[in-house]
């Protein structure tokens, strides 16, 4: 069982080895790269299987390879864990990840680094399971940025265009600010529990950190003006990390920008696996998020801000792309929110189901790009449901999951969401969150009626459907799509009883009147967003406004604009970090630096000038001053030194 | 037995004739010749010194200088010749191209 957990990263890792030192031809790097994380997936269901025949309290595993790190006190051993939340997280890694590299054999087809494409992709598969299977912290931090790596060399994949470079560096520096976060509360751990540990390695070792929370019960740090409990500072930090990875506010700028990327790397990386991690992060640490009341709250707010910021966004968008991401950003708001109010297994149901149907999205959005030739602005496209049925189709089973349809995957987890936070008395958080969902349903609408409805406004191109090595993928995950809710269904409760012996939650109850609320709104709204722009497709113009422009004025460019948090950035941060740049280029770098170094130059390059009079080239005079010199020192030797 | 301290004034005047050489005359073969003066002022005065103390070690260094000169003039006149080859001309004036 042990070499079997230690299978499911190894195999896509052969695959990364593999492109990059044997494979040449496009369409075997696609072959390889896609059997082996289908390879992994097959592992992941017998480990599952394994895993779920053992009694549930004894359903972890945990294996070490060896000691990583062993330095006095600071043990960290190469030690990966298979329990009950990883499990559902390398399903959904490996099952849809596989699915996105099928995927990616259609989607990249002719391009001059296919291998390439598929090496980086595989060493993410590798990372991100890294990240979800780690046992402790600091193996959870190579994996996590492992595929910030992969991410950054991802989106900046087709390095040729100056937006592609730019929005890699974009994501790497912004996640660094969440990093540096993460280390200081890997720190934080290390002093207070000395160890980073998750659990104990098998039986009678030394128990992990998780499993001795109540070690910081009631420790206080800092002045003695304002101290704040240990369980804060720690899981406060770990939320920074979170809000990074994440993309929550105010760090989740990269994300849109991350969409210079190619279409199977948006869907596999900045929707259904990588930007999860935060989420992951924080229901495994749980016991220390539980600890603290206060970063509880931050984490809900952030939370539920970040949906609704998001999701006002999402509304306002014409690269299809661009709506897809605000979108993930505002569903990871939701799943955030749902970790802050203690919600941990409706947070990972939705990202499961997420997972799903927003790779589903992007997929079929990419196939939409595949096929009007490299167009994503909305404006250009139109009435593409004839081309592209079965693209239609799919997009339409994702768009109404998302917008949380019954009984679609959507509807169940974010139905779950909502249940807990009326449930649980947190009203206002409950309002923003049903509010936000009420604006899913609607630039679903939106996005599906300028795609799919009306007329071609752009006669350029010619839309055709994708082949079938695209269009499988995208029916295997709208099957998963409307199914996919059965994983968690009221009643039989079969994600929350699996995660039990992780979260430690019980079943909430199935709150009807919400759902048939949730599911009237959504409809009502879906239809409100369709039925705008196919009545007003016609006014429609490319590089126009939009419709409700009219009504809601500049309200809508605050939108469009993510109510201008990324051009705060740009004016504050980036702003002064390019003055300043400026000022040590033009000013420090030539006058401080270059006048110091050229200053010692020139000032021995003076003296030397006034010496070299001396040497006139006449012996005679040498000899003069030799000789006169000799007088002076005998007269210096027999009159004052005797 | 003529008193030491008439070889010691004899061998400064001589030395004081060696570097006045050294430094008006311009002619390299004068200059050198100034230069033995110089060195057999300095072997007259160890001569002197060395029956005043009725020791030999300063007779010994008196070859030495002997030799050492005998050496150096044979480098000196040797590097005067081929200055004299290339410029013509003997006067150490004329050779003043390493000025700065």
């Amino acid at each position: 069982m042990e070499l079997l957990i230690w299978l499911i990263p190894l195999l896509p890792f052969i695959g990364f080895l593999l492109n990059v030192f044997v494979i040449r031809r496009e369409r075997t790097a696609g072959l390889v790269a896609s059997g082996m994380v289908a390879a992994a997936f097959v592992v992941t269901l017998i480990a599952v299987g394994v895993l779920a025949s053992m009694p549930p309290e004894e359903r972890r595993i945990v294996s070490t390879a060896w000691e990583w790190i062993n330095t006095g006190s600071f043990q960290v051993p190469f030690a990966i864990m298979f329990d009950p939340l990883t499990a559902v997280m390398a399903l959904l890694i490996t099952g849809v990840g596989a699915l996105i590299h099928v995927y990616s054999i259609g989607y990249m087809h002719g391009d001059p680094r296919v291998v390439r494409y598929f090496a980086y992709l595989n060493l993410f598969v590798t990372m991100m399971l890294f990240l979800v299977m780690a046992n402790n912290l600091l193996l959870l931090f190579l994996g996590w940025e492992g595929v910030g790596l992969c991410s950054f060399l991802l989106i900046g994949f087709w390095f040729e265009r100056k937006t592609a470079g730019e929005a890699a560096v974009k994501a790497f520096v912004v996640n660094r600010i969440g990093d540096a976060a993460f280390i200081l509360a890997m720190l934080a751990i290390f002093t207070y529990f000395g160890t980073l540990n998750f659990y104990s390695e098998g039986e009678g070792g030394a128990l992990g950190f998780l499993e001795r929370v109540g070690d910081i019960a009631g420790l206080r740090v800092g002045p003695n003006w304002q101290p704040i409990f240990v369980s804060t500072a720690i899981s406060f930090l770990l939320l920074i990390g979170a809000t990074g990875k994440s993309a929550q506010f105010p760090l989740f700028v990269w994300l849109p920008d991350a969409m210079a990327g190619p279409t199977p790397v948006s869907a596999l990386i900045h929707a259904a696996t990588m930007v999860t991690g935060g989420v992951y992060l924080m229901a495994r640490t749980e016991p220390l998020f539980v600890a603290s009341f206060t970063t509880q709250g931050w984490v809900t707010w952030i939370g539920a801000l970040t949906a609704l910021m998001a999701g006002t966004a999402a509304m306002a968008q014409w690269d299809i792309k661009r709506v897809l991401a605000y979108s993930t950003v505002s569903q990871l708001g939701f799943m955030v929110a749902a970790c802050g109010m203690g919600a941990y297994v409706a947070a990972i149901f939705h990202l499961l189901t997420h997972g799903i149907f927003k790779a589903l999205l992007f997929l079929a959005a990419g196939s939409v790009i595949h096929g009007t030739h490299d167009t994503q602005d909305m404006r250009r496209m139109g009435g593409l449901k004839d081309a592209m049925p079965i693209t239609f189709r799919t997009y339409l089973i994702g768009a109404l999951a998302l917008a949380g349809i019954f009984p679609l995957a959507g509807f169940w987890s974010k139905d779950e969401i909502l249940a807990h936070a009326v449930g649980h008395g947190h009203t206002p958080i409950f309002i923003i969150l049903f509010i936000t969902s009420l604006f899913t349903a609607f630039y679903m609408g939106r996005q599906v009626a300028l795609i799919f409805f009306g007329t071609q406004r752009d006669p350029s191109y010619h839309p055709h459907e994708s082949p079938q090595v695209m269009t499988v993928p995208l029916i295997v995950l709208a099957v998963g799509a409307i199914i996919g809710g059965a994983i968690n269904l009221p009643v039989l409760h079969w994600l929350t009883n699996w995660l039990e012996p992780v979260l430690h939650e019980k079943a909430g109850a199935f709150n009807l009147w919400l759902a048939l609320i949730a599911t009237v709104g959504a409809v009502g709204m879906g239809y409100l967003g369709w039925w705008i722009y196919t009545t007003n497709a016609a006014k429609i113009k490319i590089g126009g406004k939009d419709p409700i422009y009219r009504y809601s004025g500049d309200i809508w460019e605050g939108m469009a604009e993510a109510w201008y948090l990324d051009r705060l950035y740009q004016r504050t941060v980036v702003a002064g970090f390019e003055r300043l740049s400026d000022f040590l280029a033009r000013v420090f770098d030539p006058q401080g630096v270059d006048g110091l170094v050229m200053g010692v130059g020139r000032f021995f390059g003076g003296l030397a000038n006034s010496l070299r009079a001396v040497q006139t080239g006449y012996v005679r005079t040498y000899a003069l001053v030799f000789t006169v010199g000799v007088l002076l020192v005998i007269g210096f030797m027999l009159w004052i030194a005797r | 037995m003529v008193p030491t301290s008439y070889y010691v004034l004899l061998s400064a005047i001589l030395f004081t004739i060696g570097v006045l050489g050294v430094l008006l005359r311009r002619n390299a073969i004068v200059i050198f010749m100034a230069v033995e003066l110089m060195l057999n002022a300095a072997n007259l005065a160890l001569v002197a010194f060395a029956r005043e103390r009725l020791g030999v070690e300063a007779q010994v260094i008196v070859f030495f200088v002997i030799t050492v000169a005998a050496a150096e003039v044979a480098v000196g006149l040797a590097l005067l010749v081929a200055i004299f080859r290339t410029k013509r001309t003997a006067d150490v004036d004329e050779v003043s191209t390493l000025k700065g």
